[in-house]
């Protein structure tokens, strides 16, 4: 599995997301389960894939699945 | 007056919001005359809030009146909003401007907030109550909880003496003010003279921390899912110059967060003060004092000042002996006067007199202090809100054709319905009913719901 399928494995199952969901409009706080409890499913999730350690302000600033590729990459993963 | 808020310094801020509102106490003073002239009677209120200056004037303006607010959460589901409207018929609402519908006639707009009026015949109310508050926001019931204004004094009082609160404290304040939790922060503060820092952010936001860092909070109070997010955010590495004080409400915190934000206070020389309560206790009614909280875990302390907890056998007998598990009871000046469940009851007087029973299970140690073991009443706190389980149930089998039942701890609710088909179906639609996350529902598939021969269901097979 690539770091895409797993990147986008990780919205669907935690957000209920179809398979081919529109990654435009998953946003913190706008999809469905994705709140702050979602948040941090989310982050644990991603570190556990990625074996990554975020920083707060990229714990913060994950507010989109777009943003989210954007903070992986300084983490050296490239999704 | 109300919280004394005459005697404060006139031109101190007492509450400031994110949105760049603020409010002097001599500003709350000039308010309340503007919201008397407006009202002119002592008459029910719902104030619709969004945590900020204006909500709180609302508040305060009705209270210092002798007005009775009935607070809300501004975003809650729009019918049971209807059905409050339409059991309790309150005579105004205080709400926020965008929700103001066109041609409704505004009495009052001040601090992003609108007065209305609704036209409906008001019940008459007894003379000594000041508030209510709902007793479970998320599962919608309408039942509240009647508080006097003896009790609002003493919880500003109480808690203002433990947290030993004076006017240099800024809390953040992020707990909605319509919960009772984040009003105790409000009234014990204005007590205080202080400046209350209120926000719509929660700690997820970094607005929160922008907020926080610029307005150089003293403290902030979190109920224990905030904890976890705290700790995955890497809070111990913060610089937080300014945070003096950190306390903790809404339920029981696991114990190892208590251990690692303990040793955190220790090693920074800040007071970590976790505390213990109720809406039917005007909040708190334990603390467990800073210098215990790394020697005592799982443990919610004493009862707090002016009150008393003692715990009871079956027979209503006081255990004495230590290491024995009984009800726990709370007596004390911010026990409220009990519940309303229709328009009628707002006239109804102390039905408590200071003595309640908490409906948890708890010891004592030998020396004194309580530790919770379980509950009487069938409810969990899930993400820091009260959920009633057989309103669960009730709300599940009202939109689906199954038999249920619902269990589980504060981490997670496990319903059971004995219906394959609409098992996913089910946990989305309590948490949507809910407004809770949904990982914080189970459900599972059972044939047949273990009852006695009464009929009665088994809950303690399901666990």
């Amino acid at each position: 599995m690539d770091n895409l399928e797993k990147y986008n494995n990780i919205f669907c199952e935690l957000f209920a997301l179809p398979e081919g969901f529109d990654p435009e409009i998953v946003k913190l706080n706008e999809t469905g389960d994705w709140d702050s409890v979602g948040h941090m499913s989310l982050i644990t999730a991603l570190e556990d894939t990625f074996d990554i350690m975020m920083e707060t302000e990229d714990i913060l600033g994950f507010m989109s699945y777009r943003e989210g590729i954007e903070i992986l990459k300084k983490y050296g993963v490239e999704v | 007056m109300f919280l004394e808020i005459d005697k404060k310094v006139k031109n101190k801020i007492a509450i400031k919001d994110s949105d760049n509102q603020q409010i002097t106490y001599g500003e709350i003073i000039e308010f309340a005359n503007l919201f008397w002239d407006k009202v002119g009677e002592r008459a029910l209120l719902f104030v619709l809030n969004r945590n900020t200056v204006g909500a709180a004037a609302g508040y305060l303006g009705a209270t210092i009146n002798r007005i009775v607010p009935l607070m809300l959460g501004a975003s809650m589901n729009q019918e049971l909003l209807e059905e409050l409207i339409r059991i309790y018929h309150p005579k105004y609402l205080w709400k926020p401007v965008e929700m103001v519908t066109e041609g409704e006639p505004r009495l009052l707009e001040q601090y992003g907030y609108v007065l209305v009026e609704t036209g409906l015949t008001p019940y008459p109310m007894y003379e000594e109550l000041s508030l209510l508050l709902t007793t479970s926001g998320s599962t919608g019931s309408p039942k509240l909880v009647r508080h006097s204004y003896a009790n609002l004094e003493a919880q500003a009082r109480n808690i203002s003496a433990f947290f030993e609160l004076d006017a240099a404290e800024r809390p953040m304040l992020d707990l909605p003010i319509n919960y009772t939790m984040g009003l105790s922060v409000l009234n014990s503060h204005l007590y205080s003279g202080a400046t209350v820092l209120l926000t719509s952010f929660n700690v997820l936001n970094p607005g929160y921390w922008e907020y926080f860092k610029r307005e150089e909070a003293t403290s902030f109070t979190n109920v224990p899912y905030s904890y976890e997010i705290l700790k995955k955010l890497r809070f111990f590495r913060m610089n937080l110059p300014s945070l003096k004080l950190i306390t903790q409400g809404g339920g029981k915190l696991n114990e190892e967060l208590q251990r690692e934000f303990a040793e955190y206070a220790e090693q920074t020389g800040r007071r970590f003060i976790l505390t213990y309560g109720q809406t039917e206790g005007s909040a708190r009614m334990a603390y467990l004092p800073a210098e215990y909280a790394k020697e005592k875990y799982g443990c919610i302390g004493k009862a707090i000042p002016n009150g008393r907890l003692y715990l009871i056998d079956e027979d209503g007998n006081e255990i004495t002996e230590p290491d024995v598990i009984g009800e726990m009871v709370y007596e004390g000046p911010n026990v409220t006067l009990g519940y309303a469940q229709s328009g009628e009851d707002l006239l109804l007087g102390d039905e408590r007199h200071g003595l309640l029973p908490t409906g948890d299970m708890a010891k004592k140690d030998a020396d004194g202090f309580f530790y919770i073991v379980g509950r009487k009443k069938r409810f969990l706190k899930l993400c820091g809100y009260r959920v009633g389980l057989d309103e669960c149930e009730n709300i599940i089998k009202g939109a689906f054709d199954v038999e249920c039942a619902c269990v589980g701890d504060d981490r997670c609710m496990q319903i059971y319905v004995n219906s394959r088909q609409d098992m996913d179906a089910v946990r989305r639609y309590i948490a949507d009913k809910t407004g809770i996350n949904s990982s914080a529902f189970q459900v599972h598939y059972i044939e047949a719901l273990p009852r006695n021969e009464a009929g009665k269901v088994l809950y303690s097979q399901l666990v």
